[in-house]
């Protein structure tokens, strides 16, 4: 028995703590869409830029903790230039130009290796408290300090969207007619919680840094965004709780993917596997938009998503 | 010179596929995110009915483009319109068509694979022109695309249909009530726009390898496309299109090539910033 527990700790921790990263990046996109109704399909990027900014700053030798400020604030800093062009316009043009920025940060990442190390990666950074917690202790360590992470980013989230603050950023969702009519500046809510929500994404990034210790371009694919739309989505949208316990299925679903063709022979190849993977997290994201587009803790009469 | 040829071929592809991007943005009013991954798909289904079943490519080309517009078709009957009738917002169905849009490229990466493929056909020596060197493959790539771009403007200008389809990217409601059936205008207009944005890939196939993401990376230059030309301006799209791959090539003589991505980003950006109806779009 404690052999098997032994064998299966491990395996959970590890989905936990991918969980938590991904939970506390799609409570980034929940401010942005579930509550705000923006669409940012390049959520990533925000995910890169904290990421490398932390390891980069680190390793040239300035504190982890300043790292981590700088990387947070500087992803919120491009939240809102990106916010500056879009946010007036109609909805679709942020997803367009946030879904370019992800290509562009990402090309960038790839080519500017003076800055980056190009495809080589970043490692040997340093990890919160490396020197004070034994090496084989440290993934419950991390464990622990991520869902304390977690805890920090969802009750102030949830604060935030019950103060007058966030029944603005609802109303604009439902209808942003209603408050301007009643004197909001209904582009600095926006851009607020454009801000608000990728400097979160950038924190997230920080996280998956320190859990993965090695960073490289491939970590960040377009399709780091979606998994966090699917987590949104599939929790329920403007549900913070939801967006937790999406998290924790996703992942689970991705272990489960990954290791069903040794229980089941799959006839596929890996890169099959991929796809297939792929596949279901699309067709998921357009059934759930058709048929429950509330998920399964969104509360139906919250969310008007006919016009 | 060999730059700005090569961005009038990328030029013209991003022109007559952007132009049914455009149309579906018009009349439907929604972002469809699908539709580069529409166009990797004819570029495949071309590559398979010339590769593996043995056809000729232009016989390959009409596959490509029948089996595109049906699987639009099909689309419309089985999410678009349902989701219509159900008053969907905007949102709900921009994040159904990036859905689609993973499904349809991860479907071609899981039947084909990652790696690039090209067409069965001979590899020539291009000729020199001014002192650039042009393939047979660019010239008939900017040969199909104009004549693609005068049938269309036949379409539009001389037919009903192409009248009709006009009058409901206008005003879908004062449409109806003239008497138009909108939902097989609307139809058309997938099937028109779809057809396009299969032509445009079966031709980028020639110039280029294909593969899963090819329709993605165009995605974007084709936003910035019709951005610049004005959305539902298909004579616009075409001229944004030239544009766009004008200054991508253009841009490899000053920048590495993998920014030219990049460019079509930055030129959408500034545009939004200073005339986000477009440079020939009156106020909104």
């Amino acid at each position: 028995m404690t052999e098997l527990l032994g064998a299966i700790l491990p395996y959970i921790t590890t989905i936990l703590l991918f969980a938590s990263i991904y939970a506390v990046f799609a409570l980034g996109l929940n401010l942005e869409w579930g509550f705000t109704g923006l669409i940012n399909f390049g959520h990533v990027a925000f995910f890169a830029i904290g990421a490398y900014t932390t390891v980069l700053l680190n390793i040239s030798g300035c504190p982890l903790i300043i790292s981590v400020i700088a990387g947070v604030a500087l992803a919120g800093f491009f939240g809102f230039l990106l916010g500056i062009p879009t946010l007036r316009l109609r909805e679709d043009y942020l997803a367009i130009v946030t879904i370019g920025f992800s290509e562009v940060v990402r090309s960038i990442l790839l080519n500017e290796e003076w800055l980056t190390r190009g495809p080589f990666g970043v490692h040997g950074f340093d990890r919160p408290f490396q020197d004070a917690v034994p090496y084989q202790h440290y993934n419950t360590f991390l464990l622990i300090l991520f869902v304390a992470i977690l805890a920090i980013v969802y009750f102030a989230l949830e604060r935030l969207i019950q103060s007058p603050w966030g029944r603005v950023l609802k109303s604009i969702r439902e209808d942003e007619t209603v408050p301007s009519a009643l004197g909001k500046n209904v582009f600095s809510y926006k851009l607020q919680s454009l801000i608000i929500g990728s400097a979160i994404a950038g924190l997230a990034g920080t996280m998956l840094a320190f859990y993965i210790t090695y960073i490289n371009p491939c970590t960040f694919k377009p399709i780091e965004t979606f998994y966090a739309w699917i987590i949104v989505i599939l929790g329920g949208t403007a549900s913070n709780k939801g967006t937790i316990v999406g998290a924790i299925i996703l992942w689970a679903f991705f272990s489960g993917t990954k290791f069903i063709d040794r229980i089941v022979p799959v006839p596929f190849e890996s890169h099959q596997m991929g796809a297939f993977r792929m596949i279901v997290i699309g067709l998921l994201l357009m059934l759930l938009m058709m048929y429950k587009p509330e998920g399964i803790f969104g509360r139906k009469e919250e969310l008007a998503l006919s016009d | 010179m060999q730059l700005i040829i090569n961005g009038l071929v990328i030029g013209s592809i991003i022109a007559i596929t952007a132009i049914g991007l455009s149309m579906i943005y018009k009349t439907l009013n929604f972002v469809n995110f699908a539709h580069g991954d529409f166009v990797a798909f004819a570029a495949y289904i071309a590559f398979f009915a010339n590769k593996e079943l043995g056809v000729h490519l232009a016989v390959a080309f009409l596959i490509a483009i029948l089996a595109t517009m049906l699987l639009g078709v099909s689309m419309e009957k089985v999410v678009w319109r349902p989701m219509r009738r159900k008053k969907a917002s905007r949102t709900a169905l921009i994040i159904i068509s990036i859905g689609f849009a993973l499904v349809l490229r991860n479907t071609l990466l899981f039947i084909w694979g990652g790696s690039t493929r090209c067409y069965d056909i001979p590899v020539r020596r291009g000729f020199d022109f001014f002192g650039a060197t042009i393939t047979h493959n660019q010239v008939l790539v900017i040969i199909v695309a104009f004549i693609l771009m005068f049938l269309l403007h036949y379409l539009l200008s001389r037919t009903m249909i192409g009248k009709a389809m006009r009058a409901l990217s206008d005003n879908i409601d004062l449409a109806r009530i003239s008497g138009i059936n909108v939902d097989q205008v609307i139809l058309w207009t997938w099937v028109i726009g779809l057809g396009l944005a299969a032509s445009g890939g079966v031709l980028y196939g020639l110039v280029t390898a294909i593969r899963p993401s090819m329709g993605w990376y165009l995605l974007l230059p084709m936003f910035a496309a019709i951005i610049l030309g004005g959305i539902g301006n298909p004579y616009g799209t075409i001229a944004g299109g030239m544009v766009i791959g004008l200054s991508q090539e253009l841009s490899t003589a000053v920048l590495p090539t993998e920014y030219k991505f990049a460019v079509s980003f930055v030129v959408m950006a500034v545009m939004l910033l200073i005339k986000p109806e477009g440079l020939f779009g009156g106020a909104k």
